[in-house]
């Protein structure tokens, strides 16, 4: 019972929570960039305009992706928030990004092909760091599950330094900021208009606006992790990871597939690797 | 106990039996009866040795003469037809290796008198060997009966002047005979006779075709797991000279696991018998030869692959697990196995051929389950024995499922499935299915992969390298999804006609995809725990109100996540109203032409171009000619220290 109640809480307050940051981020980019920049609810003004236009698609499974996107990135949040297995969070999360590059590559549509193509390498490159957090929390405290986090005295932050780095790379990309928003962005490109979006519109779009959001929390959640006693610590570091996410963004061109590729898997999963042995070899009392 | 000995004689005898009617009655209706008798009974025996459980079993002799002595007679003549191929083919590694083990057989015949050892019981049911059983007698019996079918259509396609069908069928089916008796046997001596049956079976069928190509890989095959079979029968020579002529049965290797009296030298054997599985699993270096069985009938692909021939490695590898745990060889057995499912992960990255995609993953699956049987604890071996079964279903739906499909449009690259959902809506469903329960949760091969990685992480570098494999896993997934997902505009549904072989075999295996993955708690608590707590203190993983407990550090919550997609695809129905949707052609960025059934636009020549689209295969990053050199010179390294660390 008292997990329904979490559960419906999570789903009812993540939304709110996440289109409130996601105005934060576009007033703050506004003011990086010397604009006033739109009133802080103006991403919650969009999805409700975009609730009430007509439903126009191209055609149902574009539809039924989305959904799924949706609703397997809120159980996701909701594994987490119940404190369950790291690890199948992940996958979960896997999931909800399948059903999302599904939903692109169900369109003959140019634009949204390549833009899931580039979907799909970006989740090569941020699985396995979400992976290797998943293997450092267990050889940290011994168990995947996130509940147990709660009991731990000293804070992963402490162990796993280098992990929280590769995850702020991560971080970018799952918020599609530069120099990472090569699927999709905030705004449209040239080359491939809204990417894996483009083909999506009215209550289709807010639908994934909605997702994004959800995903926001969760990725923040994520940070939040790596200090719970006391978990507002946790919250200032999650805050603090947001908000150099924008200053990243706003300092930083868009990059090609590749050069991502490489980075996330030179440096993102080498910080992990370093950081496990570290841990390893330290469990092991070599160190 | 009496009906033990009936259910493992029938299932043993009874394929013989019917490929020898399929190969005496030339007639397609009595291939159809023979085949679903069969199909149905072997599939029966397995249930019911699934419910009387474990039991032993010794054969009396055949008309005064012992098996021994028959066995070891059949072993010679197999060896002298092998021989035989060899010259006639002018293939110098086949004559050689032929010759080698024919050496290797008298010594251990003759000289220690191993032919005379008799071994109680012979044949040993444990529960390992009842899954195994299930997963031999029910899938691969629907395979036959797809077989039937699919074979005479294939010879509709490639007339004939004589037909082949019956010897077709013939090896086909009593592959399942050799299967059972591998899996089956405690001595190790018959075991390795059953061995190069399977081995001698899909020579015979991976040449079906007779084409240049088809004998060349049916050759590659031979040679290949001839060497497997070589290591195999020097290591029964290890067993019995430095051991006695108790090592020759697995049940005395198994109560000896740990104790001191397994000498170095008797580890090289053991050893051995572990790289013989890794040649018949097609591990690096010796993929080569599952990749060129694809020149076979789909059936043969789907029987290899899935419930036969590859699973008898990882069978024999994670049969003798508990006697190499804790040993150097163990660590390394699962290094290797993590290479093969490394590197093998990301060549199917670069393939746009649907069965050599399905090659390379069941490699790399296969290199997981070793990899498994490596890690050696409770957990992982519960973790291999799950992907042993989901695998076998999956891949045997999705070789099957590329077949139908290969028959209907007329190729199977991946390319060309642009839009199958629409063309083929049913067809597409039963895919998806054996897809998505590769890789995506709650299905079952993910448990696995879920309970692997658990397992892995005290080996940081056998953990890694699934970490990435798996990432790598899901994108050649989700590309061939997407082909197929595609919405053509304009696309015509064509008529799906499925024979009733079609119907029960992927039905049958596609429902079993969905079931088993829908009841692992009950399979867990009932069939795979027992298993594995036979041999260890406990079983890894438990179930409890609808989740599954890994290791008492992890948990898969198992039918909420069904249940939410159940919920997805009802509300996905209940908002769809093409009615009240108003449908709209892709935006193109120039003007759309050709109307709404198109996807032509006007470029800024003023001429209408049509739009074409295909996947990303990363030609330039990842070339496997290129990288098999490499690759397969990593791999032979491993073997030596694998084998190395035995004696060190």
């Amino acid at each position: 019972m008292k997990q329904l109640i979490i559960a419906l809480f999570v789903i009812l307050a993540a939304p709110v929570l996440g289109g409130f940051f996601s105005g934060i981020d576009r007033v703050l980019t506004a003011r990086m960039q010397g604009r006033v920049g739109p009133p802080v609810l103006q991403p919650f003004y969009d999805v409700f305009k975009l609730l009430g236009k007509e439903p126009i698609a191209v055609n149902q499974r574009q539809v039924a992706w989305a959904l799924g996107y949706l609703t397997l990135i809120i159980a996701s949040l909701v594994l987490f928030c119940l404190g369950g297995d790291l690890l199948i969070i992940v996958f979960v999360m896997a999931f909800a990004a399948v059903s999302f590059i599904l939903g692109g590559f169900s369109v003959k549509s140019p634009y949204s092909h390549i833009g899931s193509q580039r979907e799909l390498l970006q989740m090569l490159a941020y699985e396995p760091v979400l992976i290797l957090l998943a293997i450092g929390v267990y050889l940290q405290t011994g168990s995947f599950m996130v509940g147990n986090l709660l009991n731990q005295s000293t804070p992963l932050l402490v162990s796993m330094p280098l992990v929280l780095i590769a995850l702020m790379i991560i971080l970018t990309i799952k918020m599609r900021k530069s120099p990472f928003d090569l699927s999709t962005s905030h705004h449209g490109h040239q080359e491939l208009v809204k990417g894996i979006t483009t083909e999506y519109s009215g209550p289709y779009l807010a639908i994934i606006e909605i997702t994004h959001w959800y995903e926001l929390i969760l990725l923040l959640g994520l940070v939040t992790m790596f200090w719970l006693q006391p978990v507002w610590v946790g919250i200032i570091l999650a805050m603090a990871a947001f908000f150099i996410e924008l200053v990243i963004d706003n300092i930083c061109a868009r990059l090609t597939w590749d050069w991502m590729l490489k980075f996330t898997w030179s440096s993102g999963i080498i910080l992990c690797l370093i950081n496990l042995g570290l841990i390893f070899a330290h469990g092991k009392g070599v160190i | 106990m009496i009906t033990g000995k009936y259910l493992l004689t029938i299932s043993i005898w009874l394929p013989v039996l019917a490929a020898l009617l399929c190969l005496l009655l030339r007639n397609y209706n009595a291939r159809n009866i023979v085949a679903f008798l069969t199909g149905i009974i072997l599939a029966a025996c397995s249930i019911a040795m699934l419910y009387i459980g474990p039991f032993d079993y010794q054969p009396e002799g055949l008309l005064g003469i012992s098996w021994d002595t028959i066995i070891t007679a059949a072993d010679f003549g197999l060896l002298a037809f092998v021989l035989y191929i060899g010259l006639k083919q002018r293939h110098l590694l086949i004559t050689v290796l032929a010759i080698t083990q024919a050496i290797l057989l008298v010594y251990f015949d003759f000289t220690l008198g191993g032919g005379h050892v008799e071994i109680k019981p012979a044949f040993v049911v444990d529960n390992l060997s009842i899954i195994m059983a299930l997963i031999i007698n029910i899938v691969g019996s629907l395979i036959c009966i797809y077989g039937v079918k699919y074979i005479a259509d294939h010879e509709e396609h490639h007339p004939l002047a004589k037909s082949r069908q019956p010897r077709f069928m013939f090896w086909l089916i009593i592959f399942l005979g050799a299967m059972n008796g591998i899996i089956f046997s405690n001595n190790l001596y018959w075991m390795f006779f059953f061995w190069e049956v399977t081995t001698f079976c899909s020579f015979q069928l991976i040449g079906h075709d007779l084409t240049d190509e088809a004998i060349k890989n049916a050759c590659r095959a031979l040679w290949m797991n001839s060497l497997g079979g070589a290591a195999f029968a020097t290591a029964l020579v290890l067993l019995l000279k430095y051991g006695s002529d108790n090592y020759l049965s697995i049940r005395f290797l198994l109560s000896q696991a740990g104790k001191p009296q397994i000498t170095d030298i008797l580890l090289l054997g053991i050893g051995l018998m572990v790289f013989a599985g890794m040649t018949k699993s097609a591990q690096l270096p010796f993929q080569s030869w599952l990749l060129g069985a694809m020149v076979a009938p789909t059936p043969v692909s789907a029987l290899l692959h899935s419930s036969t021939m590859v699973k008898a490695g990882v069978y024999l590898i994670l049969r003798l697990a508990p006697v190499y745990a804790g040993t150097y060889l163990s660590d390394m057995v699962a290094a290797a196995g993590g290479f093969t499912f490394l590197v093998t992960s990301i060549l199917a990255i670069s393939q746009s051929n649907a069965k050599r995609v399905l090659a390379y993953s069941t490699i790399a699956n296969l290199g997981l389950i070793i990899a498994c049987a490596g890690i050696n604890t409770p957990l992982a071996i519960s973790a291999a024995i799950v992907l042993i079964i989901f695998h076998a279903v999956s891949k045997g739906l999705l070789f099957l499922c590329t077949g139908f499909v290969e028959h209907n449009i007329g190729s199977r690259d991946i390319e060309d499935m642009e839009g199958l959902a629409d063309r083929m809506p049913i067809t597409t469903t039963i895919y998806t299915i054996g897809i998505i329960s590769m890789f995506l949760p709650p299905f079952g091969m993910l448990i696995g992969k879920w309970a692997a990685i658990e397992a892995a992480a005290q080996l940081p570098l056998v953990a890694f390298m699934m970490v990435i494999a798996s990432a790598v896993t899901a994108l050649f997934w989700i590309k061939w999804l997407g082909r197929m997902f595609q919405g053509v505009p304009g696309a015509v549904r064509k008529d799906e006609p499925m024979a009733v072989h079609y119907k029960i075999s992927l039905g049958g295996l596609a429902v079993g995809a969905v079931l088993l993955g829908l009841f692992i708690l009950p399979l867990v608590t009932n069939i795979i725990s027992p298993a594995v707590q036979k041999y260890y203190a406990n079983s890894g993983l438990a179930s409890a109100s609808g989740a599954i407990i890994a290791g008492g550090s992890g948990l898969f919550v198992v039918w909420p996540l069904f249940a939410l997609i159940i919920v997805v695809m009802v509300v996905a129905g209940l908002i769809y109203k093409p009615d009240k949707m108003r449908q709209m052609p892709v935006y193109m960025c120039g003007e759309n032409s050709g109307g709404f059934n198109s996807t032509n636009y006007i470029t800024t020549s003023d001429t209408s171009y049509a739009l074409s689209l295909s996947n990303y295969y990363f030609a330039g990053l990842i070339n496997e000619v290129k990288w098999n050199w490499v690759v397969n010179s990593l791999a032979i390294m491993m073997i030596i220290v694998l084998l190395g660390v035995t004696i060190l």
